[in-house]
């Protein structure tokens, strides 16, 4: 009994030594059933924004990673449980969500974006800076939301109701254009092909898919790329709070990966357009 | 409806449905055989003379009855990791990540439901066994053993065989709350496929066939059974 109990401590001081979290070894979550973020090919491989976007990230982390399919119900409370380090799986960075898990930088987000008709006058605007983070807005960002407001001045901008999309226009925009609120974003689209208003905003995961159609092909999107601000911070990687290793690991790879361009063209691969967060 | 994407091989989903369909098969074939060893224990319990075995018994049926499946999947899925850890490190000092494979996990939930409604179904078998013949049994010098397996069971498989039957058949349809904790079989598979190819009618309604194949066969097997147990039964006519 007494040696029992001497190879029992014994062991445990000798695994005791490695117990503690070792962070070159990381478990991502992933959901894979969320097309184009995370999903599955027909041949049962799990494929996707995130996916590749992980294994760019677990690059630059120097870290050994592995992917875990996890239900999107209970995603959170099984990262609390410890079944795996880190979620990526399209989730909102929001207040709600920060009380019980923190976040790396957003790495994603899906823009915010105006279209017109092809005849239009001002189907090929642009402005100096072709993306505009609304939550820091620096003096080249100030400038392009000048451009913005000039070009569609006294014009009808059409949006959808109780959206993200409204907020900005009344925010930023409300006293120079005419505001017109659709209950559907297709009536909306049937009033931007008749004329009725000279440009809509939409999110670009709406627009991209309906301007590769035949729906969209007198459409074309114009003027900057809107994130943050009224439209939320984006898409993070979720884990614990207790990890600040791990977020801040994650924050920098992500850096380096949008520094780098792997991030915005994975983007482009799987979106059409590039989701990624500058 | 797109069936063509249920096709077999890497070009389809038809090879991840069936084998879906078979972690169904495994996983409801584990629970239920692990659900009848629950109840022919409980049922044990409950019929025992003994107070505390009794009360025992009765909670088990009265709380896994009472609550929905569904919480206690999360409940063990969510906690029991953290007491297998908490055990290996309190008694091991393994410190290491250790968890339950989800396929046990699973089983163990909807055993341990399956085994609530099997311990009540075996128990009122039990009972509807007439003393009388227990009696007679023992009248003319019968063994307890021989009581136990010549007398007993045959009768209680007779009796119970029909409401087994509905016990199994809950137990292949609550497999299906399983995919919340990411074990592949038929429904998980489904909302995989529907999330990923924005096409859910086509999975859904192929699980729902999955489903009442596995069901309609299952009742077959289990009407089978029943003749077979009511050999030497005269029927009122």
């Amino acid at each position: 009994m007494k040696k029992l109990a001497l190879i029992t401590t014994a062991i445990f001081f000798a695994v005791a030594g490695q117990a503690i979290a070792s962070s070159d070894k990381i478990r991502i979550a992933t959901e894979g059933a969320y097309a184009p973020w995370n999903y599955k090919d027909s041949a049962g491989n799990l494929i996707g924004f995130e996916i590749d976007l992980a294994k760019d990230l677990c690059q630059r982390m120097k870290v050994e990673c592995t992917i875990v399919e996890q239900a999107w119900d209970g995603i959170i409370p099984a990262l609390q449980a410890g079944k795996y380090d880190a979620i990526m799986a399209g989730m909102s960075i929001t207040d709600k969500r920060k009380k019980i898990i923190s976040f790396s930088r957003a790495y994603a987000s899906t823009p915010a974006k105006f279209v017109v008709l092809k005849s239009s006058p001002n189907s090929s605007f642009k402005t100096m800076e072709s993306d505009i983070n609304l939550t820091e807005i620096s003096d080249g960002e100030k400038a392009s939301i000048g451009e913005l407001v000039s070009k569609f001045k006294g014009k009808t901008v059409g949006v959808q109701v109780a959206t993200t999309h409204l907020n900005f226009l009344n925010e930023y925009m409300g006293k120079d254009v005419n505001i017109k609120i659709y209950d559907t974003q297709e009536n909306l689209d049937l009033d931007l092909q008749a004329g009725r208003v000279d440009a809509a905003l939409a999110s670009m995961s709406y627009w991209a898919p309906l301007l590769k159609g035949d729906k969209g092909k007198d459409m074309t999107a114009v003027g900057p790329n809107l994130t943050g601000g009224p439209f939320g911070a984006g898409v993070g990687v979720g884990i614990r709070q207790k990890d600040e290793k791990i977020v801040a690991m994650f924050t920098k790879a992500i850096n380096e990966s949008i520094a780098a361009g792997v991030a915005s063209k994975l983007a482009i691969k799987h979106f059409g357009f590039d989701a990624s967060v500058k | 409806m797109n069936l063509s994407l249920l096709v077999w091989g890497d070009a389809g989903w038809g090879d991840e449905l069936f084998y879906g369909a078979l972690m169904t098969i495994a996983v409801a074939t584990a629970s239920y055989l692990l659900g009848i060893l629950f109840g022919i224990g409980f049922a044990a319990m409950k019929l025992s003379r003994h107070t505390f075995l009794h009360l025992i018994a009765d909670i088990y049926t009265t709380v896994i009855r009472g609550i929905p499946e569904l919480l206690i999947i999360y409940l063990v899925f969510f906690s029991g990791g953290n007491l297998l850890r908490a055990i290996a490190k309190g008694l091991f000092g393994y410190g290491e990540f250790i968890d339950l494979p989800i396929f046990i996990t699973g089983m163990l939930c909807i055993g341990l439901s399956a085994g609530a409604y099997a311990t009540e179904v075996i128990r009122g078998a039990v009972l509807a066994v007439p003393v009388g013949q227990i009696e007679a049994a023992r009248a003319i010098g019968m063994s307890k053993s021989k009581r136990f397996y010549r007398i007993l069971v045959p009768q209680v498989a007779r009796y119970a065989l029909p409401g087994l039957g509905n016990v199994w058949q809950l137990t292949l349809k609550e497999t299906s709350l399983i995919s919340v904790i990411g074990l592949v079989e038929i429904m998980r598979q489904a909302s995989i496929g529907s999330g990923s190819t924005k096409e859910p009618f086509t999975f859904y309604f192929a699980a729902l066939l999955l489903y009442l194949i596995l069901t309609s066969f299952s009742n077959r097997g289990f009407l089978w059974a029943e003749v077979r147990a009511n050999r030497g039964v005269r029927e009122v006519s």
